[in-house]
């Protein structure tokens, strides 16, 4: 394998020909923010909180997509590098609510991080804002379109199913909007309720519609669990208070699988405490339904029945 | 005993109880912002307000004393409507700071409005603007985020008795400050730190040897070594290294420390301390392990005994070991040993 020699903050790096320089820097220990990047998911270079200062380059560069290069100088954290996220994420923050106080994501919030890392607060402005455009029409995903700050992680998650692909970008400029098929609301699109695009959303604009108010971040235990409804075991955390299950959230998908509803559905009724009624759409509207009906397990219930009347 | 019915459930308790602390033994959770059992109940925050049938108005469980046949409703819609008002109240002359406040995840106002849903005031009155005090080596002090609920105060005077802060002017320029509205370092403040333990919100905070939040910490209940008396309390704990104090309320300390406890615990991670024992070898000093300390030790004693006998060795303690190390001690010299040339630090 072709290796690649570079310096980052002055430590000599060896990596592997085609590793990011971000990658490069985890290898020593070194955290650089990242705010749209997800591997393998979004490497897109959206956001820049995550520049950097390379010897001799024209400008500061994005490392979640700069392949590292032999002989490569790198600064992560110099004064350009730190009043560029500075300033970066004093714009997301001019067009953010102010909102940490009740926000269910506050303690696990990307955005929320890296404004405390860097001293960063919420400033006094007289222009725009977005508008509040909460979506509720989908009963498991609760959709705060003031809060995106639209690093498209969402969207290409969503787009890696074929058959999903419902999130995309809507409109230009300061209008930019994440958008369910053509502007529909989340209820009435073709969405599946799949929570992919909640487990990767870095801030409070997409939650889990059923666990809002049940535990702050902080408060709550969290345990691991593996989806044991069908082969490829997607990932699910189980969110505790006081030693009692109060939600489970979808975490990440399973090898080659997509995350599902059903899977969670079953969780929830596996180990929460007091699960809320599912709810399926039929003809159009999400309907409540017995657990045997959202589990499509009716027939089997059906069938044991008889069996114990035998 | 008074016969009591709190939301519904009956039952007896003591004679001499407040409403807050009758409902506790149900385990009927009311909430609170300036209580605290170790103090003379204040009424202050209002936060605790409960109905109680037959009353004029709605009365603060922390101070009310429980009467025979009580019928107290402690979540009913007035109930809840008055602690939204109060968090409102609070929130509009409160800076909206919890993206970056230190305090956030450890803060009883963000707790509260979390739990009855208020994010913002929405009166559009006027802010306090006070200059935040840096003074103090130990602590700053930012009176702006002060919800006036007296906690510090009554700590200070009730418990410390140091009596250095209390109230100053009346009405909305009420704030927190010492003698004379001057600055922490100009007063008689002794750094004890318990003000900084019992504030609820970000008003008073430690100066942190370095950044972290409260949800990024684990908790490593420990005693004090500085003293004798063995103070309960916890470590904060980042990355293995130590970024913070918190006094425990159980015996003997009761949630108190002093300075030292509170905040002298930066030796920890200097670089300059003893972390195994040192031997000299050559004219050295070398890193060494317990066993081979203890060896060396043990051989040493054996040999001047033998040589010199046990009146030859005296021992000296300290008044910061417990009772029970400064016992072994004279217990081995005594015993073991065999002479009584035993003494301590402070006897003088």
């Amino acid at each position: 394998m072709e290796m690649i020699n570079l310096t980052i903050d002055g430590i000599p790096v060896r990596v592997a020909k085609g590793a990011t320089v971000m990658e490069a820097a985890k290898t020593i220990g070194i955290d650089i923010p990242a705010l749209c990047y997800l591997k393998d998911v979004n490497e897109v270079g959206a956001c820049r909180i995550c520049v950097v200062e390379v010897e001799r380059a024209r400008s500061l560069q994005a490392s979640c997509v700069l392949p590292a290069a032999e002989g490569m100088v790198v600064h992560t954290e110099s004064p350009s590098v730190i009043a560029a996220r500075k300033e970066i994420l004093r714009l997301i923050l001019d067009n953010h609510p102010n909102d940490c106080l009740t926000c269910d994501k506050a303690g696990e919030c990307k955005l929320q991080e890296y404004a405390y890392r860097y001293d960063v607060k919420f400033r006094e402005h007289d222009g725009d804002r977005k508008t509040a455009r909460i979506d509720t029409s989908n009963p498991y995903i609760y959709r705060d379109d003031s809060k995106c700050i639209l690093c498209g992680r969402c969207v290409s998650i969503c787009g890696q199913i074929q058959e999903r692909s419902i999130l995309g970008f809507g409109n230009r400029g300061f209008t930019t909007h994440i958008i369910a098929d053509n502007e529909k609301a989340l209820g009435e699109s073709a969405c599946v309720s799949c929570g992919r695009c909640i487990s990767v959303c870095p801030v409070g604009a997409l939650l889990d519609n059923r666990i809002i108010g049940k535990a702050r971040a902080w408060e709550a235990q969290k345990e691991e669990v593996k989806c044991k409804r069908c082969d490829y075991g997607c990932d699910f955390e189980l969110l505790k208070k006081d030693d009692k299950v109060v939600g489970v959230r979808a975490k990440a998908p399973g090898g080659g699988r997509p995350l599902c509803l059903k899977g969670k559905l079953s969780l929830d009724l596996l180990y929460t405490n007091s699960p809320s009624a599912p709810l399926i759409k039929k003809d159009g509207e999400y309907t409540e339904v017995t657990w045997a009906e959202a589990l499509e397990m009716e027939d089997l219930l059906k069938k044991l029945g008889q069996s114990n009347n035998l | 005993m008074v016969n009591l019915t709190i939301n519904g459930i009956q039952f007896q308790a003591e004679t001499g109880l407040t409403i807050l602390q009758a409902a506790r033994t149900q385990g009927i959770y009311i909430p609170t912002l300036c209580h605290d059992e170790r103090l003379v109940a204040h009424g202050a925050c209002r936060i605790c307000v409960v109905e109680v049938k037959g009353a004029r108005a709605l009365m603060p469980s922390c101070s009310t004393p429980a009467a025979e046949g009580m019928v107290i409703e402690t979540q009913s819609p007035t109930v809840v409507e008055a602690r939204k008002e109060i968090l409102r109240l609070m929130i509009e002359n409160h800076p909206l700071d919890c993206l970056t406040c230190e305090k956030s995840g450890n803060c009883t106002l963000q707790n509260l409005c979390y739990e009855y849903d208020i994010k913002e005031g929405g009166f559009n009155g006027k802010k306090k603007n006070y200059p935040i005090d840096d003074s103090n080596p130990f602590f700053t002090y930012d009176p702006n985020k002060c919800i006036l609920c007296g906690r510090c105060v009554r700590v200070d005077n009730e418990l410390q008795c140091t009596g250095a802060i209390n109230f100053i002017e009346r009405g909305f320029n009420t704030h927190v400050g010492v003698a004379g509205d001057r600055e922490f370092d100009d007063s008689v403040c002794v750094s004890c730190g318990n003000c900084v333990s019992v504030c609820p919100v970000g008003a008073l905070m430690p100066k942190q040897p370095e950044k972290f939040r409260y949800w990024d910490i684990e908790k490593v209940r420990t005693t004090c070594s500085y003293c004798g008396v063995g103070c309960q309390m916890d470590l904060l704990v980042k990355n293995n290294k130590v970024v913070g104090v918190e006094p425990i309320d159980m015996e003997p300390n009761n949630g108190l420390l002093c300075v030292k406890g509170k905040f002298g615990y930066k030796f920890l991670n200097h670089p300059d301390r003893l972390r195994t024992p040192l031997i000299r070898k050559d004219g050295v000093l070398k890193e060494a392990s317990w066993d081979e300390a203890m060896n060396l030790i043990a051989s040493k004693i054996k040999d001047f005994k033998k040589e010199s006998g046990p009146e030859a060795f005296g021992a000296l303690s300290s008044a910061r070991c417990t009772n029970e190390e400064n016992y072994l001690m004279q217990k081995l010299f005594r015993a073991v040993i065999g002479t009584n040339n035993v003494d301590h630090c402070a006897r003088l």
